[in-house]
């Protein structure tokens, strides 16, 4: 499967009468957006804000993060099975709107997190303070039930993401990249003597605000399976996640998924990159134990000599993890795992509610609950009114100056357990 | 066989009602000590005590399925895995008092419809005899 990306940077973007793109400028009718998301009736009212790195800005609760593309040619649409129809992705041509992201927020349930500052120390913890974002902030309808309301709230990022993405068919892309995944059969002949590794993406998948879905499929009602890493560009995978902030894979992280990246970046030169192995975190021990089984199974089956397994999310997800390294490990396959860490502010505790001598090779995404003091921002987009409910804030973490003191589990994608972060430690 | 449904959420107990349910009136770590109780006993966790992404100490709900009938011997995995996620929850200050009623209402519906996924798998294993 052969997919060209086709970057087209974004430098800016403004409010105009007509929607478009031109010079590097993504210029937005307003109204257009916001009348295409308000034909949602669950949605009473919705308005859109534009922030740019380096200004005084703070949004929150953000629930998702999208960024816009389009397929130019090949089969299928963004976000199959849920935008576009359920054709099968990752082929073709794809424009990909680089800089820029539409993020979602606005009032889902009561309690809701996620801080995204565009300057100050909290912008060095979240990628997202690095892009021009349109942010579209949202108000459900009075008593509506909060299952409908965030897939109400998912859909109009969604909807958004793919409108902008469909302004950029016909631009010319400023960087044109190629990935190409091979047969199993041409991945053998093709690099004989090279390890062959693949990769297991763990998916957040438990209930309300807790969901991941697949080619529109709620991956909690799935089995563990094989899916193109250039599938996973084209929007194959979608967040419905909306708590743990800090370590949730937002959809833009699916869509720029580092580790696939790096694989590829790799690929034929160091190792041969053999494919992404999809797995659900459900509640269900049985469903943990299945869904590990079925892991470590595909991963023999391809005959993979190592595998990197990425984690979604805090507590029952450690045991998810530490049973697809083991299951993997006993095979005889080397493994690597990426994690977040909960070591107590002092960073003295133990970091996973579960472990196993066979983990022994670790990456982390930094230790959620180490404390950081937000400054005020000048504008506020979204509401503070769940700053001191959020996880890692607590009674007073919103103080009268505007400042937050709070744990860093509060920011968006601030330990990332994809390594989707910038920040690092020697 | 059948399974439990040890719980503090109104909600579960009610949509639930014609399930056993074991409801504890108390806070999440109520619950979790009873848990602990029920696998010392010989009872199998069904479900990770620590339910979803909601960071300990946030939510005040947690509801868990164990088996109904003691096995002889203690689950070691179960007795593992309680006791993990007891160290796990005592890392976190509790944040829930004083929360607004409609702020509760939004935690017991995450809770309720966490386990809302893994009882129709319950069910099937109940309805075949057998629980893994």
């Amino acid at each position: 499967m052969r997919l060209e990306l086709g970057n087209i940077d974004i430098r800016e973007i403004r409010f105009a009468e007509k929607s478009e793109i031109k010079d590097g400028v993504l210029y937005v009718n307003q109204e257009e957006i916001v009348a295409k998301v308000l034909e949602d009736d669950l949605i009473r009212e919705a308005h859109l804000d534009i922030t740019v790195p380096g200004e005084s800005v703070r949004i929150t609760p953000v629930k998702d993060v999208i960024q816009p593309r389009v397929k130019v040619e090949g089969p299928g649409g963004m976000f199959p099975g849920v935008i576009a129809k359920v054709d099968t992705v990752g082929s073709g041509k794809t424009n990909v709107l680089r800089g820029m992201a539409v993020v979602t927020a606005g009032r889902i349930v009561g309690f809701q997190e996620g801080i995204i500052d565009m300057s100050g120390p909290g912008a060095d913890y979240t990628p997202f303070s690095q892009l021009n974002n349109l942010v579209l902030v949202m108000e459900p309808k009075e008593g509506i039930k909060q299952h409908d309301y965030e897939r109400a709230a998912r859909l109009a990022g969604l909807k958004t993401a793919a409108f902008i993405g469909e302004l950029a068919k016909n631009i010319t892309p400023d960087e044109t990249k190629v990935y190409e995944t091979l047969t199993v059969k041409e991945g053998f002949e093709k690099y004989p003597d090279l390890p062959r590794i693949g990769y297991v993406l763990m998916l957040q998948t438990q209930g309300l605000l807790h969901d991941t879905y697949v080619y529109g499929v709620d991956a909690k009602q799935t089995l563990t399976t094989l899916i193109s890493p250039t599938e996973i560009m084209d929007g194959a995978i979608i967040s419905g996640n909306c708590v743990s902030a800090c370590d949730k894979n937002t959809t833009y992280h699916h869509q720029n998924n580092p580790v696939i990246e790096d694989l590829f970046e790799a690929h034929g030169k160091t190792l041969n990159f053999v494919g992404v192995i999809i797995t659900n975190e459900n509640v269900y021990l049985a469903d943990k134990m299945r869904s590990s089984d079925w892991s470590a199974k595909l991963a023999e089956y391809l005959s993979l000599d190592g595998v990197i397994v990425s984690q979604e999310g805090f507590g029952n997800p450690d045991t998810d993890l530490i049973m697809n390294c083991t299951k993997i490990e006993k095979k005889g396959i080397k493994t690597v795992i990426i994690t977040d860490e909960y070591a107590g502010q002092d960073g003295k505790s133990q970091s996973l509610a579960d472990a196993d001598p066979l983990a022994d090779a670790v990456v982390t995404g930094g230790n959620a609950n180490e404390v950081i003091v937000l400054p005020p921002m000048e504008k506020i987009i979204g509401t503070l009114d769940f700053v001191n409910k959020i996880a890692g804030g607590h009674d007073g973490s919103l103080r009268e100056d505007g400042s937050i003191e709070a744990e860093i589990q509060v920011i968006t994608g601030s330990t990332n357990e994809m390594g989707f972060n910038k920040l690092s430690a020697r | 066989m059948d399974f439990w449904i040890v719980t503090n959420n109104e909600r579960v107990r009610e949509k639930y009602a014609t399930c056993h349910i074991v409801f504890v009136d108390g806070t999440d770590r109520d619950v979790m000590v009873r848990l602990r109780d029920l696998v010392h006993a010989g009872h199998i966790l069904l479900t990770h005590p620590l339910t979803g992404s909601l960071k300990p100490g946030e939510t005040p709900f947690r509801s868990v399925l164990v088996t109904d009938a003691p096995t002889e011997k203690v689950d070691t995995f179960s007795l593992q895995l309680i006791e993990t996620c007891r160290l796990a929850l005592d890392k976190f200050r509790i944040r829930y008092e004083g929360l607004s009623k409609s702020t509760l209402d939004d935690f017991r519906e995450v809770d309720l419809s966490l386990i809302d996924s893994a009882i129709p798998r319950a069910m099937a294993d109940r309805s075949r005899g057998r629980f893994e």
